[in-house]
């Protein structure tokens, strides 16, 4: 039984073990804490659409290039006076936009041509404006985020035979005196079905237009074959009423358990240590005891 | 040995007992519990970037209404539910589904297949176990999602992005804000899991543009 003695120190190392043990184990349950994983955009896209606003000018086709890339993106054939592409839905970095006589071969010089810089996230209108002696591009970043409840809209006066035009929605004026190839900014109107007016020097146009909450819009006003026209472009669209933050869609019922509490096996192990450390020397004392009453025996 | 001997031995025996099962109860709790779920979604994201020129005629016609969303199937995580409607609370969140077991449309977001994101919303799990979108972290840019809708027509949707915010900086606007094109939202829960308030500390948002 000789082994029993040395219980004591067997016991004191495994204390001490337990001690080195423990300190990673407390400090991996504190970090479990903090590791949560986080982003910041939706993806990395962006969009861009074109239109032909210039009255006098013929259709033309319209090629959009990424940045360094001979192959066109989009090529839209025989664009016309009033037309709008729908947006597409490009990577963001650098783009320029090539319009050519429709019909003509895609690799003949363009007749005008704008770089357009793309950011993610981000929306942008190329227009090509004014009259054909002064044609030209203009690039717009579209809004895309309204004021609680409400809608944006803007104004484009693409009509050469008004110098001017005023343009109203539900009686507000929205856009006073434009004059030809120029947008107005976005504003915010209070949403609803109204009537757009635009009067001009011997013209004016009438059309419902309904501005729903959350929406953004362009309005066009262009010549028509009958005097003006309105066309009423949707720029964007999202909830009438933007929810708050997140929501609460879960229970927990499959959640990851981090690392259990080590302090309850600290406390087996330490009371383990106090018994073994005490029966140890409990037994050695029994023993130092024991022996005067045996040795005359032993030696007899 | 004596009587006294043995006693004590046999309390010494008993501690090294109780400090090697001790010691081996410690080197447990160094390793949590797996949960049932993967890995927390990474942050993953393309663009459908086209290959071949888009030769498209130039549209300004108001596109036509289209019809209330019915159900959801996402074949990728076996996802095949109806969907509920959804308001708001009091405090302005969406209201999120009853049960665990069926996903909702935000009913003040865009229809899905109409321009703007359309918001569903599901439970990742219940108390007990999974939820409708316990596999939602799963999805990948390019996995395709099915609505159809009260009318028996389907919109097709495409991942473009899986990503996943703490709740206490949700991107409002990034998430749930006016877009220019037909786009989804799913929404659910993820992240670490809060004892104390029973809530999930993060959602996890997939990101989908009709793929027409």
């Amino acid at each position: 039984m000789k082994y029993l003695r040395n219980i004591g120190r067997v016991a004191l190392l495994l204390v001490a073990s337990v001690l080195l043990l423990a300190a990673p184990a407390v400090s991996a349950a504190a970090a479990a804490g903090g590791a949560v994983g986080q982003g910041t955009a939706g993806s990395g896209t962006a969009w861009i659409r074109l239109a032909h606003l210039s009255p006098n000018t013929p259709a033309v086709d319209v090629y959009l290039y990424s940045f360094g890339n001979p192959d066109a993106q989009m090529v839209l054939h025989h664009v016309g006076y009033g037309d709008v592409s729908p947006y597409l839905a490009v990577p963001d970095g650098d783009y320029s936009v090539a319009m050519r006589g429709a019909g003509a071969s895609p690799t003949s010089p363009p007749v005008l041509s704008a770089s357009i810089r793309v950011a993610a996230g981000s929306a942008y209108t190329a227009l090509a404006v004014g009259p054909r002696s002064g044609l030209r591009i203009r690039v717009f970043r579209d809004d895309l985020s309204t004021p609680s409840g409400q809608a944006l809209v803007r104004v484009v006066q693409a009509s050469m035979k008004h110098a001017q035009v005023t343009v109203s929605w539900g009686g507000k004026v929205i856009a006073s005196k434009l004059p030809f190839a120029s947008v107005t900014s976005y504003q915010a109107v209070s949403p609803g079905a109204e009537t757009v007016a635009v009067t001009a020097g011997g013209g004016d146009a009438n059309t419902a237009v309904t501005l729903a909450a959350g929406s953004i819009h362009t309005l066009v006003v262009l010549d028509g074959a009958k005097g003006l026209e309105i066309d009423n472009l949707e720029d964007a669209d999202g909830s009438s009423q933007l929810p708050a933050g997140g929501a609460q869609t879960g229970f927990g019922g499959t959640a990851p358990r981090g690392p259990g509490s080590p302090l309850p096996w600290l406390e087996v192990i330490a009371g383990g240590s106090v018994l073994a450390v005490g029966g140890g020397l409990g037994l050695r004392r029994s023993r130092r005891a024991a022996r005067p009453e045996r040795a005359p025996f032993a030696a007899a | 040995m004596t009587g006294r001997e043995r006693w004590w031995a046999v309390i010494a025996c008993a501690g090294v007992a109780a400090a090697i099962a001790g010691i081996g109860g410690l080197l447990l709790t160094r390793h949590g519990t797996p949960g049932l779920r993967p890995a927390a979604a990474a942050q993953v994201v393309a663009f459908p970037a086209p290959t071949a020129p888009i030769v498209a005629a130039p549209a300004t016609a108001p596109p036509l209404p289209v019809a209330a969303p019915a159900a959801l199937t996402i074949p990728e995580i076996g996802v095949r539910t109806r969907l509920i409607t959804l308001g708001l609370t009091a405090q302005g969140t969406i209201q999120v589904p009853p049960t665990t077991s069926v996903a909702g449309w935000y009913t003040r977001s865009p229809r899905p297949g109409a321009v703007g994101p359309a918001i569903i919303l599901g439970h990742i799990d219940s108390t007990q176990g999974p939820g409708v979108f316990f596999r939602l972290p799963e999805l990948r840019p390019g996995d395709p999602i099915y609505v159809r809708r009260s009318d028996g027509s389907t919109v097709d949707f495409v991942v473009t992005a899986v990503q996943s915010y703490l709740k206490a900086r949700f991107p409002t606007q990034a998430v749930y804000g006016p877009t220019p094109d037909a786009e989804l939202r799913l929404i659910t829960c993820g992240g670490a899991f809060d004892p104390a308030t029973s809530h999930y500390l993060s959602n996890i948002v997939v990101y989908a543009t009709e793929s027409s």
